[in-house]
């Protein structure tokens, strides 16, 4: 199994422009984008600002795919995550799993997600309003 | 006059800890330096909380990383170790 893992300051959609390089053997792509809803705790927000124990996190999410993918086993996995402001309908999070079957993929996903969101240290650090967003432009 | 510069050197050591999310607002900056050769989570927790007070009602929510790891409760901690204060996390 290959996986890349990035995590990057620009916004992720730019970045995600090659296909799978495994379409001859992959019957299965399945991609999530985690996007930044325009609320936090019922206020309206305009972004959040994200922040990583980088090379804590990059390390985590590969040992996190690697455990499991002896459940799940994949081709490729690829994950990015954003840092920084993110606006909102901006994704903070992508993540493309490559399989030959469509379970394997979608429960690689699923459960990274899952992961993540115990062990990966990567935090929220806070919402903007629209006017300390527009504050900061 | 060794045990004095043996003494000496031990004065100086310090442990670096870095901070993350909400645990940055509490501290009011990125890193601390404390004077720590070595010790156990409970040594390391009590000279944080002697810094930082407000850190103490985080502590249960708090893990230790050390060296880009979750330290387990029999770890010990150096002044060669690189430590983070992991408060809960919040990613994807």
């Amino acid at each position: 199994m290959d996986v890349e893992i990035q995590i990057t300051g620009r916004p992720i959609i730019a970045q995600v422009t090659t296909p799978t390089p495994l379409c001859d053997v992959a019957g299965a792509v399945v991609e999530f984008s985690g996007v930044v809803r325009g609320d936090e705790n019922g206020a309206a927000i305009a972004a959040l600002e994200y922040e990583a124990y980088r090379p804590m996190a990059e390390n985590m999410m590969r040992r996190i795919i690697e455990e499991l993918n002896v459940v799940h086993p994949c081709l490729m996995v690829q994950i990015i995550h954003r840092i920084g402001i993110v606006r909102v309908g901006e994704a903070a999070i992508w993540v493309r799993a490559s399989a030959k079957h469509r379970a394997e993929a979608f429960d690689m996903v699923s459960s990274f997600m899952n992961r993540l969101k115990q062990d990966v240290p990567i935090w929220k650090v806070r919402a903007l309003s629209s006017i300390e967003f527009d504050a900061l432009r | 006059m060794q045990v004095a510069t043996v003494k000496l050197l031990h004065s100086v050591l310090v442990m670096r800890i870095l901070f993350f999310g909400q645990l940055k607002t509490i501290t009011g900056s990125p890193a601390a330096e404390l004077p720590f050769a070595s010790g156990n989570a409970a040594e390391l927790w009590q000279q944080l909380i002697a810094l930082h007070p407000d850190l103490a009602k985080m502590r249960p929510q708090v893990r230790i990383a050390q060296n880009g790891e979750f330290a387990g409760s029999a770890a010990r901690f150096t002044d060669t170790d690189e430590i983070a204060l992991i408060p809960p996390v919040s990613g994807g």
